[in-house]
């Protein structure tokens, strides 16, 4: 049989690929490979194609490193001052070191996922129960240690996960959830209840009081508008009275005439309406009147003026 | 293929000839076949290659595992775009446009959205169960139910997003759960009446977050709702009312001012313009007078005497026109009778005096 150029070319290329698929392999990003000769690790590799000797000489390995969370158990710990909280926490771990993981956990995530929360409910009581409540819930910003206790127990965790030999490094830990055991719960809202109340009536009274303050504040504001107007008034007239007395300069001239002037003026202003008068004969011109007892003619003829008309 | 000829006895070269020939052409057939279905399977190798990337995202190549760069370069944007078959290449698609949403409930009462919308939800009891009801703790010792929607799109270039951690919305869900707590721990309850210190704390903290685990994602919008717990709804509805009450009697009361001070200032302008009348006709007058006695005064100066009784007179009879009645009275001498002179109305008075007046003399 004749030999194919072709032939062969496909027979090389399906050659080489078998050669490649058993002397390379590929790691892919977030991954590293762990390549183990005759089931010792003896080389780790990143991301990119690399070589290897075939099974059963080498063999590889792949460990996800990405940052995995997992988190814990909602648990009870008891903090410093003797109150019992409910925490669970979150934490972002990955693997750092695979020949030591491998060592450990052979290539099972779940396994070491079991074991870094084991280790993390061991030091729940070690950083919580050194800080009192008030470092976990405070109005008052200082005092909140969150920061602090998050960091305490990174560190913690960290420290324990090196000394045990992992392989894995914790990246973050993040309290989840804070909570009270559910008997405490009761008494807390009992504790809201009062303070609700005792809100309400603060507020009610408060209430009041701004109402009569402002009620108050009103009359006041009132009565020392009028208290102002009037004395403005009083002004306006004292000023008007020393404009008139411009006037007595003139008067000052003939007293007498004056006084009789502006006591006529009085007079007429005074029975401009419908007026009854009373008079005596003593006043002047009715002085003409009197003695008319005497004489019996006398009211009609000496009063024509202010005498009965016909 | 042609079949043998039954032409008499065969012979033995030419049958093996034949079923050589035979066998030739059926390898040379069957040659034909595979190198025609060699030719498709390459095509479709390298057809394969092809992708489409969608509007709401970017692609990635990873060249033998790794990304062919690091930046943003790399990114392939929407459109049809062509890389090796795998093993050599691998697209790796990234939603950058895309928003994603995350929800926390670590500080919510078990609920499903059905039976919030149906109203059906059970009701509370008297105390929070740590395993079913999710709850925050307040800095004043207090208890609330809080929860939010955080709606984010992944930071170019993604890459961390996508490949340094397993799975980054739980990272997100997690770091949005410890930003409620922190925020609520710093807060009173009074975040139940007004939730945005609340919901900036928590924003706050969540950026703090993203930025120190480099979660690569940028916050779109962050939506909480706080809640006083159900078991007390009643006593935070309390204060609620004795709020409204407070401000309607404030309102009230400044009804009240306003009425009492614009009565005063309406008040005391009556007070000022009646003033600036008395002080006017004062001067009016006392200068009228005072023209009046200018001009008066040569007449006076004349005769004082005569020139005061005249004027007196003349008064007199003036006002005598306008008088309604005039009464004199004498003063009774001694031994004399007292005497009263009486002018009546000139108008009949109503009352008095249906008839025309008259007068009389009384002694």
């Amino acid at each position: 049989m004749k030999r194919n150029p072709l032939t062969i070319a496909v027979g090389v290329v399906l050659v080489l690929i078998f050669a490649l698929l058993l002397f390379c392999f590929q790691v892919r990003k977030g991954e590293v490979a762990l390549v183990t000769t005759f089931g010792q690790p003896t080389r780790q590799v990143g991301p990119g194609a690399h070589l290897k000797w075939p099974w059963p000489i080498q063999k590889v390995y792949k460990f996800d490193q990405r940052i995995q969370t997992t988190e814990s158990k909602f648990e009870q710990v008891q903090t410093a001052d003797g109150f019992n909280l409910l925490v669970s926490v979150y934490v972002g771990w990955a693997i750092t070191d695979p020949e030591l993981f491998f060592g450990r956990f052979g290539d099972s995530l779940a396994r070491a996922e079991e074991s870094v929360v084991d280790l993390l409910r061991n030091t729940y009581s070690g950083v919580l129960g050194r800080h009192p409540f008030s470092d976990f819930v405070s109005t008052d910003e200082t005092q909140l240690k969150l920061a602090q206790v998050e960091q305490e127990w990174l560190e913690t965790v960290q420290a324990q996960i090196r000394t045990n030999n992992y392989g894995v490094d914790v990246k973050f830990i993040g309290l989840k959830r804070l909570g009270l055991p559910e008997s405490v719960t009761e008494e807390v809202f009992k504790a809201m209840r009062k303070e609700r109340q005792l809100q309400a009536t603060a507020i009610e009274s408060e209430g009041e009081r701004q109402a009569s303050d402002i009620r108050s504040a009103a009359d006041a504001l009132a009565a020392s508008i009028l208290a102002n107007a009037e004395a403005e008034a009083t002004r306006i007239r004292a000023q008007g009275e020393s404009e008139a007395a411009r006037s007595l300069a003139v008067f000052q001239q003939e007293p007498t005439l004056a006084q009789f002037i502006l006591d006529l003026s009085a007079v007429e202003a005074l029975l401009k309406e419908r007026t009854t008068l009373v008079l005596d004969t003593q006043t002047e011109p009715l002085h003409l009147l009197r003695g008319a007892g005497d004489h019996t003619n006398a009211p009609a003829t000496n009063a024509p003026a202010l005498g009965p008309r016909p | 293929m042609r079949p043998p000829q039954p032409q008499g006895p065969p012979r033995p070269e030419s049958s093996e000839d034949a079923s050589a020939q035979a066998l030739a052409e059926a390898l040379r057939s069957s040659f034909l076949i595979v190198r025609v279905i060699m030719i498709l399977l390459v095509a479709v190798f390298l057809f394969s290659g092809f992708f489409t990337v969608g509007p709401q995202e970017k692609a990635l190549i990873l060249r033998l595992g790794r990304p062919v760069a690091e930046d943003e370069s790399a990114l392939l944007g929407p459109g049809p775009h062509w890389a090796f078959p795998y093993p050599i290449d691998e697209p790796v698609h990234i939603p950058l446009g895309e928003v994603q949403t995350v929800t926390s409930t670590v500080g919510w009462w078990k609920t499903t959205p059905a039976q919030e919308a149906a109203g059906t939800e059970p009701p509370p009891g008297p105390t929070l169960k740590p395993d079913q009801d999710g709850y925050l703790l307040t800095g004043d010792g207090g208890i609330v139910h809080a929860r939010a929607t955080l709606r984010y799109r992944i930071a170019e270039p993604g890459l961390r997003y996508k490949f340094d951690f397993s799975a980054a919305s739980n990272a997100v869900q997690h770091a949005l759960d410890n930003a409620l707590v922190w925020a609520a721990a710093s807060s009173t309850v009074q975040i139940t009446r007004d939730s945005t210190p609340f919901r900036e704390k928590a924003a706050a903290r969540l950026d703090q977050l993203i930025r120190q685990q480099k979660l690569g994602i940028v916050v779109d919008q962050l939506a909480v709702e706080v809640k006083p717990p159900r078991q007390l709804a009643a006593d935070f509805d309390r204060v609620l009312q004795a709020e409204v009450q407070r401000n309607a009697a404030l309102a009230d009361a400044q009804q009240y001012a306003n009425t009492t001070t614009n009565q005063a200032l309406a008040q005391a302008h009556a007070l000022l313009s009646l003033a600036q009348a008395e002080r006017k006709n004062l001067v009016e007058l006392l200068s009228a007078e005072a023209k009046r006695f200018s001009e008066l005064l040569p007449e006076y100066r004349k005769n004082p005497g005569l020139f005061m009784a005249l004027r007196r007179a003349e008064a007199l009879q003036r006002l005598a026109t306008n008088l309604a009645e005039c009464i004199v009275v004498q003063e009774a001498g001694p031994g004399q009778q007292r005497q009263i002179w009486l002018q009546l109305s000139r108008e009949p008075q109503k009352i008095k005096l249906p008839e025309p007046p008259k007068t009389e003399h009384v002694h």
